[in-house]
């Protein structure tokens, strides 16, 4: 099978007229993967394709082009593929696509997790064989081993109350679509209210149109947030978010707060490792599981560990070039 | 668990740890001052203290555990079964730590998870391990006692472990100042006491254990015992009103010495504190056959032939060996010249103003014949730039100026001594890596590895390698971070790969051979002077430009002691 990767366009696949999260003009069927704005296409004339949440976040994101609704479970059938969109645990709505052809059957991941965030739709592979497997390695290193979600719940709700207790104004650093919803899931038992960023705060209708519960929360007030828990991206903290307040702490929420360096950078009180991205153990796992005829490695810092490690277990892999044909 | 077991490894480990998460100073301190008072047993304390505050061994004992990163890294790879190149060395680089990377893997890894089972180490035992490590030679032989001892410790513990063995920074923020006020907010003393204690003992853990037991005021200057150096600033970042309440003397290119002296044994310590008095029997022996009082002597030892001071290039191939042959010796003579006095007639002197023990010291050298400084009085502004003209003619570096008022302030770097330099050189090199930068600059930028080129050299098949690192740029932050953005090719955690892109024009004090780089020299002190948008990297110097520049320093001519000399003897 050929497969195009157009730097920061997305990946097209000539012989079957489609593209993933593609903004490129070449092809006919474009499939997003999830909502997050390195993903979205930036234009496009071809017919687009995405789940419901996805669809949703695209429109509140100021997408302007039609898009269709494809839902998990359900399959879309062209002239010469048949294609599916799998959860992949990375945020709501957050899908793999699963192509079915001629040419071989090939496995997009986007961004994902697994195990997959609470506040997802969850995670699975299809049944059929996959023959290439385009994965994403964002954590592409075994120094990276994620904590069970459990274990993460436990931390992000002690650093809460704890701070509350002690008369601090806690506030987490995450982005606003996926990580901040997530983070307000696992507060919800708190019963404590919740102010989010006013662009996390618009995204927010969606998890609960979808069922998952976001706790008591509204949105970021510079008057009123004292006390409240807050959530916000690191860059609103620079332009005055909670400047008023004297007693707060900061936790900074992702998969790069592994490492220690990102305490000074960030000067921050607590890093928690919490991320949206699978980790290198549960990568290769996977690779194993699968078993593809050939991986290819995308979107990641440093993929020769991967390959590395993916060569010693007799599994083909290569980054993804410019033009790929599979062999 | 620390109030449990104060005196397990694991509880410093711990608490370091904790120190490393608070935020702020106060908050550190805390968390370090009830770790103190945790601790029962004074033996305890003074290696807790001194594992955070010194290291693997207290400074004065001159020991070294010297284990070197690689020895660390390629077991910890063989301890977790994954190759050092392919896979250790892309999460060093990505974490920016060896220590760090290595309690990661230790943790992550399967391999590794099954080896190591904790027993609870306690700190007198991490002491001999570091004491074994000290009397064994080989590499396998440190690697056979590490791999031992990390088996018996958990991955936060051998961080820790390698930290504390390394002599360094433990990097937690919390530096000898900090210590020292958690030691007198543990024990409820002064904090000038415990300073001056720590200053006196050399030795924090020992000072931690006197606040302990209400004797602060034991702790006295002791013969043998070198006392931490004071240190000069540079004149740029003091402002000098009165030339007057200063005295000037020339700044040699040589290697600062402490001689403590008791009849026939006389000791040498250095800038560090160890005891280097095996590499230069010459100057035992000068100063043994004198019948001195017991002295302690601050000054500067050079390489002096011809009745001229030779470069601390050649003064290094004196460095480091124990046992000089004759050869060495005859070839590269060394000169211990003296400019101050900080023990005289059984008593430590350092309260002493400047011209006080100034006379002292002219005196001891006039009746027993030593170099001593020549010392001027600065008449005015221009008569600085002349005696600095002259001093760099005699092939020194610069001028100190020297308060005459001033006692003897050891281990610090105030106004009352001041260094005038001029830049050793420049060079224009090109940015290669970028690393983040910490505090309030964070999230950019500012700190680079700077490369030049080698790109017609035969020697070498890259096109550039790195000559040092430096930081700066921080007036042209933005430009400079947009154009590194452009500029990136790969990214290692916090650390950038950029494109040959941005031309630095560097300045530094001087070059040193170094045969652990890849370039074989590193220069000292190298600082931004400007960044060259004007510039591509085809301007950039390269590294023949460098040996040329060295060759040259080596080479040039000195004026030798003939006329107005720098020191006066005999």
């Amino acid at each position: 099978m050929e497969i195009i990767k157009a730097g920061s366009d997305g990946i097209y696949l000539p012989q079957l007229n489609i593209g993933l999260d593609y903004s490129g003009s070449d092809a006919e069927y474009v499939f997003v993967s999830h909502g997050h704005s390195d993903h979205i296409p930036r234009r496009s004339t071809a017919n687009t394709y995405a789940t419901r949440p996805t669809k949703k976040f695209m429109k509140l994101r100021n997408y302007r082009g039609q898009i269709e609704e494809l839902n998990f479970g359900n399959s879309l059938e062209t002239d010469t593929a048949r294609i599916t969109f799998y959860p992949a645990g990375h945020i709501l709505g957050s899908a793999m696509t699963f192509i079915e052809s001629d040419f071989g059957n090939l496995l997009y991941t986007g961004d994902y997790r697994s195990p997959a965030s609470p506040a997802s739709e969850g995670f699975q592979l299809p049944k059929e064989a996959v023959d290439y497997f385009i994965t994403e390695a964002t954590f592409s290193l075994p120094i990276y081993r994620w904590k069970s979600y459990t274990h993460l719940e436990k931390q992000i709700c002690s650093f809460a109350s704890n701070a509350l207790n002690e008369g601090y104004t806690p506030i987490f650093l995450a982005y606003n679509l996926g990580k901040a919803q997530e983070i307000m899931h696992f507060l919800k038992n708190l019963n404590h209210p919740v102010q989010i960023h006013n662009a996390g705060f618009k995204l927010c209708d969606v998890y609960e149109q979808e069922g998952i519960d976001l706790g008591q929360y509204e949105t970021y007030d510079h008057d009123t947030c004292k006390g409240k828990i807050l959530i916000t991206p690191g860059s609103a903290l620079g332009n005055g978010f909670a400047s008023n307040i004297k007693k707060k702490r900061i936790a900074y929420c992702s998969g790069w707060a592994a490492m220690e360096a990102r305490r000074v950078q960030m000067t921050v009180d607590k890093l928690i490792p919490l991320s949206d991205h699978l980790d290198f153990f549960e990568l290769i796992r996977l690779c194993e599981k699968l078993n593809p005829k050939k991986t290819y490695i995308t979107h990641t810092p440093n993929p020769n560990v991967v390959l590395h490690y993916l060569e010693k277990r007799g599994i083909a892999a290569s980054t993804l070039k410019q033009r790929q044909k599979t062999a | 668990m620390n109030e449990q077991h104060p005196h397990t490894f694991h509880a410093l480990a711990r608490t370091a740890q904790q120190i490393r998460e608070s935020r702020g100073t106060n908050a550190k301190i805390r968390v370090c001052m009830e770790y103190l008072r945790s601790i029962k047993e004074d033996e305890h304390l003074n290696l807790a203290v001194q594992f955070l505050g010194e290291g693997a061994f207290s400074d004065i004992s001159g020991k070294r555990a010297s284990v070197g990163s690689r020895t660390t890294s390629t077991l910890a790879a063989d301890f977790c079964e994954i190759d050092y190149e392919l896979v250790f060395k892309p999460c060093r680089t990505a974490t920016g730590s060896s220590s760090e990377t290595i309690e990661k893997l230790f943790t992550n890894i399967p391999a590794a998870r099954q080896k190591w089972e904790p027993v609870g180490l306690s700190l007198k035992e991490i002491e001999t391990v570091y004491e074994q490590l000290y009397n064994t030679s080989s590499r396998a032989g440190k690697q056979e006692v590490l791999e031992e001892y990390w088996r018996k410790m958990r991955p936060l513990e051998v961080k820790y472990f390698i930290r504390i063995m390394g002599r360094g920074s433990l990097r937690i923020g919390f530096e000898t100042k900090s210590i020292i006020n958690a030691i007198s907010k543990a024990f409820g003393k002064d904090t000038e006491a415990v300073r001056y204690a720590h200053m006196i003992t050399g030795s924090i853990g020992k000072t931690a254990v006197l606040a302990k037991n209400n004797t602060l005021d034991e702790a006295s200057f002791k013969l043998f015992h070198p006392l931490p150096f004071m240190l000069a600033s540079p004149i740029e970042s003091r402002a000098v009103d009165q030339y007057s309440k200063y005295i000037a003397e020339e700044k040699f290119d040589g290697m600062r010495c402490q001689v403590h002296i008791e009849g026939d044994r006389v000791e040498l310590y250095s800038r560090d504190l160890n005891d280097i008095t095996h590499s230069f029997p010459e100057i035992i022996e000068f100063f043994a056959e004198k019948d001195l009082p017991k002295l302690v002597l601050d000054g500067e030892i050079c390489v002096f032939k011809d009745n001229t001071i030779l470069p601390f290039q050649l003064l290094q191939k004196r460095l480091g060996i124990k046992k000089p042959s004759r050869k060495i010796l005859d070839q590269y003579p060394v000169l211990l010249i003296t400019y101050d006095l900080l023990y005289h007639d059984g008593e430590p002197i350092f309260d002493k103003t400047l011209l006080e023990r100034r006379k002292l010291l002219s005196g001891l050298s006039r009746k027993y014949t030593f170099p001593i400084t020549t010392q001027k009085e600065i008449k005015n502004r221009e008569h600085i730039q002349e005696l600095f003209d002259l001093a760099l003619a005699h092939g020194n570096e610069g001028l100190m100026l020297k308060s005459k008022t001033s006692a003897y302030e050891y281990g610090q770097r105030r106004k009352s001594w001041l260094k005038v330099k001029k830049a050793g050189g420049s060079l224009d090199t090109i940015i290669m890596y970028a690393h983040a930068a910490s505090g309030k600059r964070g999230g950019k930028y500012s700190d680079f590895t700077l490369g030049i080129s080698v790109r017609d050299d035969e020697r070498y098949e890259e096109e550039f390698i790195p000559i040092g690192k430096a930081y700066g740029g921080y007036t042209e932050l933005e430009r400079l971070n947009k154009k590194i953005k452009e500029l990136t090719v790969e990214r290692y955690g916090p650390t950038l790969g950029l494109i040959p892109g941005i031309v630095v024009e560097l300045e530094f004090d001087d070059i040193q051979r170094n045969k652990r780089t890849k370039a074989n020299y590193t220069l000292r002190l190298p600082r931004f002077k400007a960044i060259r948008w004007d510039l591509s990297p085809d301007d950039i110097d390269t590294l023949k430009e460098v040996e040329r520049m060295f060759r040259d320093n080596i080479n040039r001519d000195r004026l030798d002691q003939t006329q107005a000399p720098s020191f006066i003897w005999k």
